[in-house]
C-alpha cells in the first residue's frame, strides 16, 4: 500500500506546545532536589579531607607505618595498590607526596574506626618529604589528604589470575595492600611476593608479611646484600621471575627508579606480552639533567611568572627542579598528584618560555603538547617562563 | 591576593562545549567573561585521558554539522567565523547495524548526491530492493526539516510565513518519528528498523521521539556524515578553550561555583567553593535545573514555584555507562571491521530498548566503536581501541552504594564485552591491555551534573524541541540567569551544545541591549 503525502496537520505544533505546558504545569512545586547518583560520586571520590594520625608503629630499622582515621569517621573505597595524596606544609614549602596505601580497602570501610596506613621509610628516594614524614609525623596530627588514586591496581577483566608482584625495597606497601585484601577473601587472586632487598634485617613490613603468606598469599624474600642468606638471592632476575610466574601471571612492578630499567630488562628476556606488566609510577627523576635528550650543560636560574586568575607572581625557577617544585619552594600551592608527570593533575598552560619534559614522564594528551600545555611536576624550566596555573589558595 | 576583577558581565558556570560557545560569542561583542569550570580540563564530556602513556577518547564521540571542508554546514561554518582550528578526521561509515534475531547486518554511508538521492537509499535498496524512492523520500524530508530549524535557529518569524516556508517541519511537528514513519512512508518493517538505529543518539524510542528530531539526526548525519578530531575530543575543548582566551575571557580552572546569589529576582554574582565572591549580571549555568533551583540559588527564597515545577516535571534523558577497551591486538584480528556498530540482540525495537534503560544490565542494544577506524594515528600500531556503549536512564542506578560499586562496574562491563564478544566470534577478554568503565557515577564525578546525566531532559512528544522554542523566553525564571548546557533547547550532542551556547549567549546580549548596557 502507498500512502500519499505525508501529514496534512498544520496544528501539531501548538498540540505539542500545550502537551508541554501540561507538563510543567503538573510540576511539583516543592524543593525535591535529591541526587543519590552524586551522593555515590562524592562517597568514591570524595573532595579532599581532614584525617588524624592515630598510630605510629615500627615497619622495620627505618620505616614507620602511620595509621590515620577521618575527621568525618568516613573513607572512601579503595582498590588494593591505590596511592593517598597527602598536603604537606614543611618550613615554608607547601607540597603534596603520594603515598601507596599499606592497608587494606576492608579496613577503610569496616564500621569501627576505619582507617589507612601508609609506609614510609627514612632516607631514601625523595629523602626532603619521606625523611619529615619518618621524624616529625605523630599521633594526633592533622592532615589533609586526597584518596583513592592511581592505576596500579589489579583488575579482574584485564588482569591474569596470579599476580606476580615484584617489588623493591618500599615498593612493598601496595602489595601489603593487595595481601592483607587476598587473605580477607575480598579480594579474588593469587599473589605471590618477591620482595626484593638489600640486607634481611632491614625489610620493610617484615612481620606482617611473614603474617600474610600462606593459602593463595606466598611471598619470596630476594636479598641481595648477604652471602649467607638462607633463601633467594640477588636481584630479580629473569632466572629468578621464570621460577615464580606461572602461564596467568601478570606482573606488577613497584620500587626505587633504578629498579625499573633493570626489571624491565628482565622481563624483556622472558617474551612478557606488555599488557601482562604493569608499573607503578616512581616518583620525578633524581637528577633531571641525566634524562635522555637534557639540553643545558649547568644549572641556571630563571625567572618563573606564576599567574592565577588576575594575580601575577614573580619567582626563580632552577632549571635543576620542575615548576611544580619552583612553585612550593615560593610558597605558591599548586595542584599535584602523582608527581611523576602521569596523571595530569597539575597540568597547566605554558603562556610563554621554554620547557623540558622528560619523555619518560610525559603523559600529556596530544592536545596538549600541540597547544603548550604541561604538567608542572614534570616540566623543567630552560628559559624565563610564563605558567598560568589553577587558583588554589591565597 | 585578587585573583578576580571586582565585576564581570558574565560568569558562564562550566568550561565545557555549552560554555565555551557562549563565552566566545559575548566575548566578540566586546563583554567581559569569567569562565569557572570545577575540572582541571576544558570540554566537560568532551574529553580524553591517557593510560600508560596511551590517549584514549573518554567515550563516544562523534562531531555532527560540521560537513566537508568545501561544503560546510552549520558548525562548521561557526568554528570557521570564529577562527578556531581543528584536524577533523571524517568518520568512514555512517553505521552498521547488527540485528541477528531481524537478519539484518547492514552497513550504511553518508552522502547526498545533486540529484536528491542519497548513498545509503541504494545501500538499503541492494538489499530490500524497491525500496529507494521511498527512502529518498523520507530524507529529503528530514533535509527539508533540518534547514527549517537550522533557519529558524537564526531568524523569527511568523506562524503564516512559518507554514508558507517551512511547511514540513510544520505539517510534522505534532508527530513521533514513528507516527510519520508508519503514516507517510511505506517501507518493509526492517528497512524502518534499519533506518532507526540512530535513535539512541539521542536516547529516545521512536514512538516519543519528536519527528524534528529525527529528522534533524538523520539529515545531519547521513548528508555530512559525522567527524572525529585527530586530538581526540580534547583537541577540540582546548582549541576552544584558547580561542576564549584569545577572546579576553578569564577561564579559570578548579573552581566549583556553589552558588548563584540572586537578589530581587536578579542575579548578582556567584561563590566557588573556595570562598570567592564574584560579582557579575548574567550567569549562564550548565549546572542542571535541578541543581541550579534545588540547591545553588541563594537564597532558595528567591526561587520561583514556577521554576521548581519547571525543574520537577522535566524529563530526565540518558545517562551512559560505557567500557572503554584498549586491546592488544589489531581491529581486523578480532574481526572488528567497521568504525560504529550498533547491535541487537533481540528484534530491533526502540521501545524494548528504552524500557531496558530503567535496569541495570541486560541491555540488548549496545553501541561499539572501533577508533582505528577514524583515527589510524591515535591508536599505537597493533592495538585496538575500541568502547562499547548504552545509553540508560539515571533512575536505574539511584540504588547503588559505594561498597559495591567496583563489583558492579565490573559485572555490567563483563556482560556487555562478552556480547560483544559473541557478535565478533573472538573473545576479547584476554586482549584487555587497558580497561575503563564510564558509569553514571563517573559522569557525576568529573561533571557534577544531575543524576550523571548527559542529555539533558528528553526529547519527547511532551518536552518537544519546538515546543521548547515557543516558551523559550517564558522560562528565564530568574532575571539574568539563563541555562547553557544540553538541558536546554537543543539538548545533546556536540554541535547541539554549541548551539545552545550560543542560544545562551544571544539571550543575555538581548538583555543587555535591553538594559542599555
Amino acid at each position: 500500500m502507498k500512502v500519499n503525502g505525508f501529514l496534512k496537520d498544520v496544528t501539531g505544533a501548538s498540540r505539542v506546545t500545550k502537551a508541554r505546558r501540561t507538563l510543567i504545569q503538573n510540576g511539583n512545586p516543592a524543593n525535591i532536589y535529591r541526587d543519590p547518583i552524586r551522593e555515590v560520586a562524592l562517597e568514591v571520590h570524595p573532595e579532599p579531607m581532614q584525617v588524624r594520625c592515630t598510630q605510629v608503629k615500627d615497619a622495620s630499622t627505618t620505616a614507620k607505618t602511620f595509621r590515620f582515621e577521618a575527621a568525618g569517621g568516613k573513607l572512601p573505597p579503595f582498590q588494593a595498590g591505590q596511592y593517598v595524596s597527602f598536603e604537606l606544609k614543611i618550613g615554608n614549602t607547601v607540597t603534596t607526596r603520594p603515598f601507596s596505601i599499606s592497608s587494606a580497602p576492608f579496613e577503610a570501610r569496616q564500621k569501627d574506626h576505619p582507617f589507612f596506613e601508609v609506609t614510609v621509610r627514612r632516607g631514601r628516594e625523595d629523602g626532603f618529604v619521606s625523611n619529615y614524614f619518618y621524624d616529625s609525623v605523630h599521633e594526633g596530627d592533622a592532615f589533609t589528604v586526597s584518596l583513592p588514586f592511581g592505576q596500579f591496581f589489579y583488575e579482574p577483566l584485564r588482569d591474569g589470575r596470579h599476580i606476580l608482584a615484584l617489588a623493591g625495597g618500599s615498593g612493598i606497601t601496595p602489595f601489603v595492600s593487595m595481601a592483607k585484601e587476598i587473605r580477607h577473601g575480598t579480594l579474588d587472586a593469587d599473589l605471590t611476593i618477591l620482595a626484593g632487598n638489600v640486607s634481611s634485617s632491614d625489610i620493610i613490613l617484615k612481620d606482617e608479611l611473614d603474617q600474610l603468606a600462606g593459602g593463595r598469599v606466598k611471598v619470596v624474600h630476594v636479598i641481595s646484600g648477604e652471602e649467607d642468606w638462607q633463601g633467594e638471592k640477588g636481584f630479580l632476575t629473569s632466572d629468578l621471575i621464570r621460577k615464580y610466574m606461572r602461564e596467568d601471571s601478570s606482573f606488577f612492578v613497584c620500587g626505587p627508579q633504578v629498579m625499573y630499567q633493570f626489571v624491565r630488562g628482565e622481563l624483556e628476556k622472558l617474551n612478557i606480552a606488555p599488557k601482562r606488566i604493569r608499573m607503578e609510577v616512581f616518583g620525578a627523576p633524581r637528577d633531571i639533567t641525566k634524562a635522555d635528550g637534557y639540553p643545558l650543560k649547568e644549572a641556571q636560574t630563571f625567572r618563573l611568572h606564576v599567574m592565577r586568575g588576575i594575580h601575577e607572581d614573580v619567582i626563580e625557577a632552577s632549571s635543576a627542579e620542575s615548576l611544580a617544585v619552583a612553585m612550593e619552594r615560593a610558597g605558591i600551592k599548586n595542584k599535584t598528584r602523582c608527581r611523576s608527570g602521569a596523571c595530569g593533575y597539575c597540568r597547566c598552560k605554558l603562556v610563554s618560555g621554554e620547557v623540558f619534559v622528560p619523555s619518560d614522564g610525559d603523559g600529556r594528551r596530544w592536545a596538549d603538547k600541540k597547544f603548550g600545555y604541561v604538567h608542572a611536576c614534570s616540566a623543567y624550566p630552560l628559559s624565563d617562563c610564563t605558567i598560568k596555573i589553577i587558583i588554589e589558595a591565597d | 591576593m585578587k585573583f578576580y576583577k571586582d565585576h564581570y558581565d558574565v560568569i558562564v558556570i562550566g568550561g565545557a562545549l555549552a560554555g565555551m560557545s557562549c563565552a566566545m560569542s559575548l566575548a566578540r561583542e566586546g563583554k567581559d567573561v569569567l569562565i569557572l569550570e570545577r575540572h582541571n580540563l576544558p570540554g566537560g564530556m568532551a574529553t580524553s585521558f591517557v593510560r600508560n602513556g596511551v590517549e584514549i577518547e573518554a567515550t563516544l564521540h562523534e562531531m555532527m554539522s560540521l560537513g566537508k571542508a568545501e561544503d560546510p554546514l552549520y558548525i562548521r561554518k561557526y568554528l570557521d567565523e570564529m577562527n578556531v582550528a581543528i584536524d577533523w578526521l571524517r568518520v568512514p561509515e555512517a553505521y552498521e547495524l547488527l540485528s541477528k534475531p531481524d537478519g539484518i547486518d547492514i552497513t550504511l554511508h553518508a552522502g547526498r548526491r545533486s540529484d536528491g538521492t542519497w548513498v545509503c537509499a541504494d545501500e538499503i535498496d541492494a538489499v530490500y530492493p524497491g525500496t529507494k524512492d521511498e527512502i529518498n523520500r523520507l530524507l529529503e524530508l528530514c533535509r527539508s526539516v533540518y534547514e527549517s530549524v537550522l533557519f529558524l535557529n537564526e531568524h523569527t518569524m511568523s506562524k503564516a510565513m512559518m507554514l508558507l516556508k517551512h511547511e514540513p517541519l510544520v505539517k510534522t511537528a505534532g508527530y513521533s518519528a514513528k507516527e510519520v514513519l508508519d503514516t507517510s512512508f511505506d517501507l518493509p518493517l526492517n528497512v524502518k528498523k534499519i533506518l532507526s538505529a540512530y535513535w539512541i543518539y539521542v536516547g529516545q524510542p521512536m514512538s516519543t521521539l519528536p519527528f524534528t528530531i529525527y529528522a534533524f539526526l538523520m539529515a545531519d548525519y547521513m548528508m555530512g556524515g559525522s567527524f572525529v578530531a585527530r586530538g581526540f575530543s580534547h583537541e577540540m575543548s582546548v582549541a576552544m578553550a584558547e580561542k576564549c582566551e584569545e577572546l579576553g575571557v578569564q577561564f579559570e580552572y578548579g573552581q566549583n561555583v556553589e552558588k548563584i546569589l540572586v537578589r530581587d529576582n536578579h542575579v548578582y554574582g556567584v561563590r566557588t567553593s573556595r570562598g570567592d565572591e564574584i560579582h557579575c549580571d548574567y550567569v549562564a549555568s550548565a549546572p542542571y535545573p535541578n541543581t541550579v533551583y534545588g540547591k545553588m540559588i541563594e537564597p532558595q527564597s528567591e526561587v520561583p514555584e514556577a521554576a521548581r515545577k519547571y525543574a520537577n516535571a522535566m524529563p530526565m534523558s540518558v545517562t551512559c555507562f560505557s567500557v572503554i577497551l584498549l586491546l592488544d591486538q589489531k581491529p581486523e584480528d578480532l574481526n572488528i571491521r567497521t568504525y560504529s556498530v550498533f547491535s541487537s540482540d533481540v528484534p530491533f525495537d526502540t521501545d524494548r530498548f528504552w524500557k531496558e534503560g530503567r535496569q541495570i544490565g541486560g541491555w540488548n542494544y549496545l553501541t561499539t566503536i572501533c577508533l582505528n577506524y577514524a583515527n589510524p594515528e591515535g591508536v599505537p600500531e597493533g592495538m585496538t581501541s575500541l568502547s562499547i556503549t548504552y545509553l540508560p536512564l539515571p533512575d536505574a542506578f539511584l540504588e547503588l552504594d559505594a561498597d559495591s560499586y567496583f563489583e558492579f562496574k565490573r559485572t555490567v562491563a563483563k556482560e556487555m564485552i562478552d556480547r560483544v564478544s559473541g557478535h565478533l566470534g573472538v573473545d576479547l577478554i584476554p586482549h584487555i591491555a587497558e580497561i575503563e568503565i564510564v558509569s553514571p557515577v563517573t559522569m557525576s564525578h568529573y561533571t557534577s551534573d544531575y543524576r550523571g546525566g548527559i542529555y539533558g531532559y528528553q526529547h519527547s512528544m511532551d518536552n518537544s524541541v519546538v515546543a521548547r522554542l515557543e516558551d523559550l523566553e517564558k522560562e528565564f525564571y530568574i532575571k539574568g540567569l539563563v541555562g547553557c548546557a544540553s538541558h536546554q533547547l537543543v539538548g545533546d550532542g556536540m554541535a547541539c551544545n554549541i548551539n545552545n551556547g550560543r542560544i545562551a549567549a544571544k539571550a543575555i546580549l538581548e538583555w543587555m541591549k535591553e538594559a542599555g548596557k
